[in-house]
């Protein structure tokens, strides 16, 4: 009686189950014939998902990593720039001195190249790059440098008040034709130097701080990324120039001015020897921060190929999956139209 | 004599071949029905000549328990498997854009571009922003967790209801079933519809079935506790209205003996449930907690030998800083207002530190482009801290990675399930086919089933109709 045993139900509803099943693939396999990527990555990676999403955050970091090194090679390109005029300013004061002190020129030549270099160097010292002043070290809100010039200058002032004080008159009176080689001499050492080299420099001249910028150039590296107008070379350079101005534009003897005319072009040699010793490390850091953002290149690349190797799928296979499954759909909705037919009942008549 | 005998079995064969269509008719008609189990007459012979005809039930117990496992099986996991993909959605978004992981992403490359520029408090802000994409991701996500749970707690006081209603149908059914049985009547019918409720009963609980004298039937759950023994046994839960962080939820009892929590497969919908709600969702629930936690850390003003205080993230115990797993602390953090720009707060104080008094502060100068907080901020972001393990993923981990671990714990969790979910339907729809074909109708066959009849039917028609002539002629020639 039971030979067989084949349900007219489990006839009907044999397509049902596989169809299902075949019309959720298609819709996957199309979305991810779209966009390249599998359908549900979740699902696909499962607790690998953890690896992919490292991925797509490190990618992140390391675009913005890039976006930021290039904040900071401007800042340090600006930097460099400043400080070869600042050299090339030097350079001329130094000139101007080689001829002072050979006795060839008038003195107001002289105090004039002093006080041009001053005026240069407070605006390159005081040069700004997005509202941040680059030689500010961090105190980037403030003017780093005050104009010499000024007469309400802190700086010119505590200069006049130790003139005052160790010659018992000002540098324009006449008394001061008297003063020696020697005197003069010791009065710059003694109570000059001080000023610029020592604390008075950061009370009368400068608000910059010595710590300068620190940024990150890389996920693992830092790297000081500023120069700060505390910098040996750029005191000496000021010095120079306010002993060239001062010295010139007063009642000083020919003997005292060759001997400031003298002393002035050595700190100004110096000056530019530190300012050249600054330049190169800036470069080093400017190289630093370009080869760190080509190695971030590098790994943006590496970790791109990483992220298309979890979650890419083959284009051309998706699309074939399309064309199988369509085709297979199609086969089974035509089989299930035939096995409708399909019926004894069609020959009873 | 003898031609009266004949005209009385041509008449008994006209009456069980019209029984038989009958029985014939009846599968027919209930060809389609899944939960019809085909109908058998059997002719038997009980005096010569005399016939009867004894419907018989297809049966195959075997495969039905088969069919009944698989069923149970398949609901819990797929019960599982929507549970999650709904949970991920909840609390990750659509490719993971609303996680905790991408906000942390985004805070990191936020500090990193204000550690570049520190002295703007355009930057500055911009980092706050992206804190509070943070913050209301982890709250966000904490509600989403325990609104499933309260919806999922729902569900199972709905499956709860409904395995009552069908334990007191299958009360009534088994009964009548065991009175026929005695009687003797025909109570196909009403084993098919025990069949039924059988299956649906399956889909709530997996259930082994043991059969006794009289048809009567004991379900027992698979793990020995009693459903049905002559009368339904209850199954009772309290469901809560509303569930907090680290809440734990009621448990259902059948026969007042708790249904245990399952891990791995659920067989059954509710085990399906109860997994969702004490288990995954707890554990999402406690990741979230530690990623709280991580930020908490990571962002604390710290100036040894004083404690620590809560810096940029801040919760309910500030200026503390939590040391340990926090129940809800997801749903506590908040943007310290200090440094929020739209509470009245100064960013600069992410700069500069500070926000717990002078002892605090970092950026002892006050200069504007001091970045040293601000990067250290963004390393400790990367450093490896201890998670509680109870959050089930690695304990050692900065709290980026282990917010990237706490997708791929889910994401693996959904994989299995669906995976799980995708088998055990295949299984379940093999099974019924399979029980289908052992017990179910086959038109064709009842069609010529029915020719047979039908020309069982004529020849003895034609008998009786010959059986008359004779009789006939033997009248007429008396």
């Amino acid at each position: 009686m039971k030979a067989v045993s084949v349900s007219s139900a489990a006839i009907s509803n044999a397509m049902r189950y596989s169809q299902t099943r075949m019309q959720v693939d298609l819709v996957k396999a199309q979305k991810e014939m779209d966009s390249g990527r599998v359908a549900d990555t979740g699902l696909a990676l499962g607790a690998r998902s953890a690896q992919a999403v490292n991925f797509h955050r490190d990618l992140d970091r390391l675009n913005a990593l890039v976006d930021s090194n290039a904040l900071v090679s401007a800042r340090l390109k600006s930097t460099q720039d400043s400080l070869g005029q600042i050299v090339s300013v030097t350079q001329d004061l130094v000139n101007a001195l080689t001829v002072a002190v050979a006795g060839d020129s008038p003195d107001s030549v002289t105090a004039k190249s002093g006080s041009t270099m001053l005026q240069s160097l407070t605006t390159i010292l005081n040069s700004s790059m997005n509202g941040e002043y680059l030689f500010a070290g961090t105190n980037t809100d403030v003017r780093p440098v005050e104009d010499y010039l000024d007469p309400a200058s802190p700086a010119k002032a505590a200069f006049d008040a130790a003139f005052h004080a160790r010659f018992g008159f000002t540098k324009d009176d006449p008394a001061a034709a008297d003063i020696s080689a020697a005197d003069i001499e010791s009065f710059i050492t003694d109570l000059v130097e001080p000023q610029f080299l020592g604390a008075g420099w950061e009370a009368n001249w400068s608000n910059a701080t010595d710590q300068t910028i620190v940024s990150r150039i890389a996920l693992n590296e830092t790297t000081p990324a500023s120069v700060s107008a505390n910098n040996e070379g750029l005191r000496k350079a000021a010095m120079a120039a306010v002993l060239a101005y001062e010295a010139f534009s007063g009642n000083l003897g020919e003997e005292a001015k060759s001997a400031v005319a003298r002393r002035a072009q050595a700190l100004a040699g110096e000056a530019i020897a530190d300012l050249g010793q600054l330049q190169s490390q800036t470069g080093i850091i400017q190289n630093r921060v370009s080869e760190a953002s080509t190695r971030i290149n590098t790994q943006i690349d590496l970790f791109e190929r990483h992220i298309i190797d979890l979650e890419g799928v083959d284009p051309y296979e998706a699309a074939n999956r399309v064309n199988d499954l369509m085709a297979h759909i199609q086969t089974s909705f035509a089989l299930t139209a035939r096995i409708q037919q399909l019926s004894l009942l069609n020959y009873l008549t | 004599m003898s031609l009266s005998s004949a005209l009385s079995i041509a008449q008994s064969a006209l009456l069980s071949t019209s029984r038989q269509t009958n029985v014939v008719t009846r599968n027919v008609a209930d060809a389609s029905n899944p939960d019809y189990s085909r109908r058998i007459a059997q002719v038997v012979s009980n005096a010569p000549g005399a016939r009867m005809v004894v419907v018989q039930r297809a049966v195959d117990q075997q495969l039905f328990r088969q069919n009944l496992s698989a069923l149970s099986a398949w609901s819990g996991q797929s019960i599982l498997s929507s549970g999650l993909d709904r949970l991920q959605l909840a609390v990750n978004g659509v490719d993971n854009a609303g996680s905790a992981s991408t906000a942390i992403g985004k805070l990191h490359n936020a500090l990193q571009l204000y550690a570049t520029t520190p002295s703007n408090p355009n930057v500055g802000a911009t980092v706050i922003d992206a804190a509070r994409q943070a913050v209301r991701s982890l709250n966000s996500g904490t509600e989403a967790i325990q609104a499933f749970r309260a919806d999922i707690d729902s569900q199972i006081a709905t499956s709860v209801g409904e395995l009552n209603q069908l334990l007191a149908q299958f009360e009534s059914v088994n009964k009548a079933i065991v009175a026929g049985t005695r009687t003797g009547t025909d109570v196909s019918d009403a084993l098919d519809k025990r069949d039924a409720l059988l299956k649906k009963i399956a889909e709530h609980v997996p259930v082994t079935t043991h059969l006794r004298a009289d048809n009567d039937m004991v379900i027992t759950t698979t793990g020995g506790v009693t459903m049905f023994e002559t009368v339904a046994r209850p199954v009772s839960f309290t469901p809560s209205p509303a569930y907090a962080p680290g809440m734990a939820g009621a448990t259902v009892y059948i026969d007042n003996v708790p249904v245990a929590g399952s891990t791995g497969e659920a067989s059954g919908k509710l085990a399906g449930l109860l997994q969702l709600r004490d288990g995954a969702s707890v554990t999402m629930q406690a990741q979230l907690d530690e990623i709280a936690r991580g930020l908490i850390g990571a962002f604390a003003e710290t100036a040894p030998p004083l404690p620590d205080a809560a810096g940029l993230f801040t919760w309910s115990g500030a200026p503390g800083v939590p040391g340990t797993l926090v129940n809800g602390l997801a749903g506590q953090i908040s943007i310290n207002a200090a440094f929020d720009p739209d509470q009245g707060g100064n960013v600069n104080l992410l700069r500069d530190g500070g926000a717990n008094g002078a002892a605090y502060v970092a950026n002892t100068g006050g200069t504007a482009s001091f970045a040293d907080r601000l990067i250290a901020l963004g390393d400790r972001l990367d450093q490896p801290m201890t998670f509680h393990p109870a959050a089930g993923i690695t304990a050692a981990a900065s709290v980026t990675a282990y917010s990237a671990n706490a997708i791929g714990w889910l994401e693996n969790a959904r994989q299995q399930a669906t995976t799980s979910a995708n088998t055990k339907e295949a299984l379940a729809a093999r099974t019924a086919e399979a029980l289908s074909n052992a017990t179910g109708v086959n038109i064709d066959m009842e069609m010529s089933l029915m020719l047979d009849l039908e020309h069982t039917y004529q020849a003895s028609a034609r008998l009786l109709s010959t059986v008359d002539e004779m009789l006939k002629t033997l009248l007429n020639a008396v």
